[in-house]
């Protein structure tokens, strides 16, 4: 390793800290969300660096891409219905530009406010803070010291995994070794966490129909950037979903992609059309645990175990589950960016 | 019969069936009920597996250890999936009741059955697992099901307690997150035979081992981590407030204990104390601020407080007995927790409101609801021939022969505890309140599952034997010497 490597190191360590502790300690949500993002994007750094391209592009694209996303859409909603809470009027945010529906003066008076309403006995709560606060620093620094010690006396070579990862690599069906990983050898756990993925939908959709007030339309830029992106953003996903049996790319990282040109496009205030956000829309959203589930009772029938792919279908098989997988994952990273359940045309 | 794969299918129903109620939510309920049944029949199509043939270890997609995910069913885990599979049942059949016309309205339905089916997959795959990362994907995907659950209740309670859920959920999950980086990074693998094997203790060792058991049992809310747990079971809805009681603060248990018994079984004798003063500490305040409550359904959410207490008096005794005696606990607690919780949701149901000294001679109105609260007040105090005793029987016999009868003191002085809190509410049931209200008729389904669940908790008094027998396929606490 060079000096300048070291150099570079350091300054990203002390960077990620830095913004980490700001995200953290900025009072205005928009801002600590920006530094939130900030922080993503240097992570992703931080993965490159350590020899992970794949984990560097999911964090770049869910971690500070579509997490960010969705963080300015809840602070939108957050600050409209404070807005609604303390009786003003709702100030009509300019179009099309999310940025500025976020005023940093509504979250400082929404604040004061709470500070006047509810007085509290300084003396007593304050001490009572400060002890609770000192216990809480006490505590977490003796928590990272142990950690830091038990990570300082790890060995430096791990007996990991990779040896024989690469061992069954020939009969996995792919040459990139973390989508053996998540969809051959572990395909199990990939299996349960597009659960948990449709599961948070599902959550959050029990909150019901939000009715939007609909923007009108959108500004010159954002028009003809979307028009120029989204093509080019549903190509990089088919690519990203292709690459991924040899190289960095799969179905986590494409549907991120796809997700990104999904919110780019309900920016643009396009809604899915009501004749189809019942049925259709939800077996698109399923599609990915469906095909993953079919395929794995059909592998049963057939005589194998659960998802034990016969090696010469194996590639065949593991790009059907990423194709419906990144389908599912781009239209449900869209639907939570939407927040709520789209409202249906009569239901059957 | 012996090659059909039923751990698969017990987790792949309950899934497929989530899917399908979310896909056809008209027929949600229809499909969710059927659902349950199946994954009843298929708990005990694996049940006869395991009696006949032994333990059984599952490779998932045929790699087998330390590249692939295991599954693995021994009497603990088909313990497990059939206390689940039967209040499972009883939940199902109650919310069939409770959401269809209660005030939650049709569409409350539609979104309760994918996510209780969800959380019920989460469920048998965190019980059949043997390997620790499987188990944070399922710790992860339960945890989630619980918390839209408890924010299917809708208004600010019920949302502000889901948010205080998910933050110490996926808190807990973190914590067990790095303890299983940890344990990877040392001794490369993540399958827990495996790691029997391997561990020996390290540094990394210790911290993993204190992470783990920091964040399950923040998620199992063992005093003083409990703090979360009163507001959270009783803001949600009355099924959902069961089935958390009774279901998924035992899952985090469980993952301890095969951590416990498997991966650190060098963990030293003065954690286990510890381990054991926090649990009579949990029984004591648990049923202190029971008897304080004015609510019924917080009045329960504490006294769960209490009862998963009991749960930690085995590790300082650490033997076969004390073991079984924790697993009969958490057998009995489950289903009359889940009547205690279901009675509750009745009176609620029926009157509108919760206060229990408004209770209003709800014994001559809801006398099949009372009824149910009373028998679960019995396994809960501990009476014979109810289940309770047995589990209470078991670890007051372990503790004299161990020679460490002061938990069998917690145990008598938690019995009492509970007694005065069940009489209570039983004796605000009998008398007139002052403040009168508007009834409005049960389903007939919710008295009588609550009722059934209650019969239920008793009658495990009787199957003891059967049950122990059972436990023992496997032999899940085989290291520990007997005491």
């Amino acid at each position: 390793m060079t000096l300048l490597q070291s150099v570079f190191d350091a300054l990203l360590g002390f960077a990620l800290l830095w913004l980490a502790w700001q995200a953290l300690a900025s009072p205005d949500l928009f801002k600590g969300i920006v530094l939130f993002i900030a922080f993503g994007l240097l992570m992703a750094l931080a993965w490159v660096r350590l020899d992970a391209p794949d984990i560097a592009l999911a964090e770049a694209a869910i971690g500070a891409g579509l997490t960010g996303a969705l963080l300015l859409a809840a602070l939108a909603r957050l600050d409209k219905s404070s807005w609604r809470g303390f009786g003003r009027t709702p100030v009509r945010p300019p179009e099309g530009n999310n940025r500025d529906v976020i005023h940093p003066s509504k979250r400082d008076t929404k604040s004061a406010h709470e500070k006047t309403r509810k007085p509290k006995p300084i003396t007593e709560n304050g001490k009572g803070q400060a002890a609770f606060c000192g216990l809480l620093v006490v505590s977490l620094s003796a928590l990272a010291a142990g950690l830091g010690y038990a990570v300082l006396t790890l060995p430096s070579q791990a007996p990991g995994l990779s040896d024989s990862v690469a061992a069954s690599l020939e009969a996995s069906g792919v040459s990139n070794p973390v989508t053996a990983v998540l969809l051959n050898f572990r395909g199990y756990d990939t299996l349960l966490e597009l659960g948990v993925l449709l599961l948070a939908l599902f959550g959050v959709w029990s909150f019901g129909v939000v009715p939007e007030r609909r923007e009108s339309s959108p500004g010159p830029v954002l028009d003809r950037l979307s028009r120029l992106l989204i093509p080019w953003l549903i190509l990089v996903a088919g690519y990203l979903l292709w690459v991924g049996a040899h190289a960095p790319g799969g179905a986590f990282q494409a549907g991120s992609v796809l997700a990104a040109a999904g919110v780019l496009w309900l920016l643009t205030g396009w809604r899915l059309d009501t004749r189809f956000s019942g049925w259709p829309l939800r077996i698109i959203l399923v599609a990915g645990l469906g095909v993953f589930v079919v395929v794995a009772v059909v592998l049963i029938l057939m005589g194998g175990r659960l998802l034990e792919y016969p090696p010469s279908f194996a590639a065949a098989l593991i790009l059907l589950i990423e194709a419906a997988a990144t389908l599912s994952i781009g239209i449900t990273l869209a639907a939570l960016f939407l927040g709520s359940r789209p409202e249906t045309g009569p239901q059957r | 019969m012996s090659d059909i794969h039923w751990p698969v299918i017990v987790i792949l129903l309950p899934l497929a069936g989530g899917v399908a109620c979310f896909l056809w939510p008209r027929r949600s309920v229809l499909l969710g009920l059927l659902t349950a049944l199946g994954v009843v029949a298929c708990v005990a199509g694996l049940g006869g597996q395991v009696v006949e043939q032994g333990a059984q270890r599952y490779a998932v997609g045929g790699w087998g250890a330390p590249l692939g995910i295991d599954l693995y069913a021994d009497g603990l885990s088909l313990l497990m999936l059939t206390v689940t599979a039967v209040v499972g049942l009883g939940i199902s059949v109650y919310s069939s009741g409770y959401f269809e016309r209660a005030r939650y309205g049709q569409d409350r339905a539609r979104h309760f059955w994918p996510v209780w089916l969800f959380l019920w997959t989460a469920l048998n795959a965190l019980f059949l697992s043997a390997d620790i990362f499987n188990l944070y994907v399922t710790l992860e995907l339960l945890g989630l099901a619980a918390v839209a659950l408890v924010a299917l209740a809708g208004g600010a309670d019920a949302v502000s307690g889901a948010m205080r859920y998910l933050l110490v959920s996926l808190l807990g999950s973190l914590f067990y997150l790095l303890g299983v980086a940890l344990l990877y990074h040392s001794f490369g693998s993540v399958d827990i035979a495996i790691l029997a094997q391997r561990v020996e203790p390290s540094p990394a060792v210790w911290a993993a081992m204190g992470l783990m058991i920091v964040g399950l049992l923040l998620k199992t809310a063992l005093f003083p981590l409990h703090f979360w747990l009163p507001s959270v079971h009783a803001s949600a809805p009355a099924p959902v407030s069961a089935l958390l009681s009774a279901l998924v603060v035992k899952a985090s248990f469980y993952i301890l204990l095969r951590l416990w018994l498997e991966v650190f079984p060098f963990a030293n004798a003065a954690l286990a104390q510890l381990l054991g003063l926090l649990g009579a500490a949990a029984v004591f305040w648990g049923g202190f601020q029971a008897l304080r409550q004015t609510r019924l359904k917080m009045l329960i959410a504490y006294s769960t407080v209490a009862q998963l207490g009991y749960l930690f008096l085995a590790f300082p005794l650490a033997s076969i007995t004390g073991w079984t005696g924790a697993l009969y606990m958490l057998l009995s607690h489950a289903a009359a927790k889940t009547a205690m919780f279901m009675a509750a949701g009745n009176i609620l149901y029926f009157g509108g409101h919760d206060r229990i000294a408004d209770l209003d001679r709800v014994v001559q109105r809801l006398p099949l609801t009372i009824t149910a609260f009373a028998l679960a007040g019995i396994s809960i105090m501990g009476l014979p021939p109810s289940g309770g005793f047995i589990a209470k029987w078991l670890l007051l016999e372990t503790a004299i022969r161990s020679a460490q009868w002061w938990w069998g003191g917690v145990l008598i002085l938690g019995g009492l505890l509970s007694a005065a809190w069940v009489f209570k509410v039983v004796g605000y049931a009998f008398t007139r309140s002052e403040v009168p209200h508007e009834a409005r008729a049960v389903p007939a389904t919710m008295e009588w599952t609550a009722l059934l669940m209650a019969v239920l908790a008793i009658l495990l008094g009787l199957f003891a034997p059967w049950l122990l027998a059972l436990l023992e396929i496997g032999s899940p606490f085989g290291r520990e010497n007997a005491g």
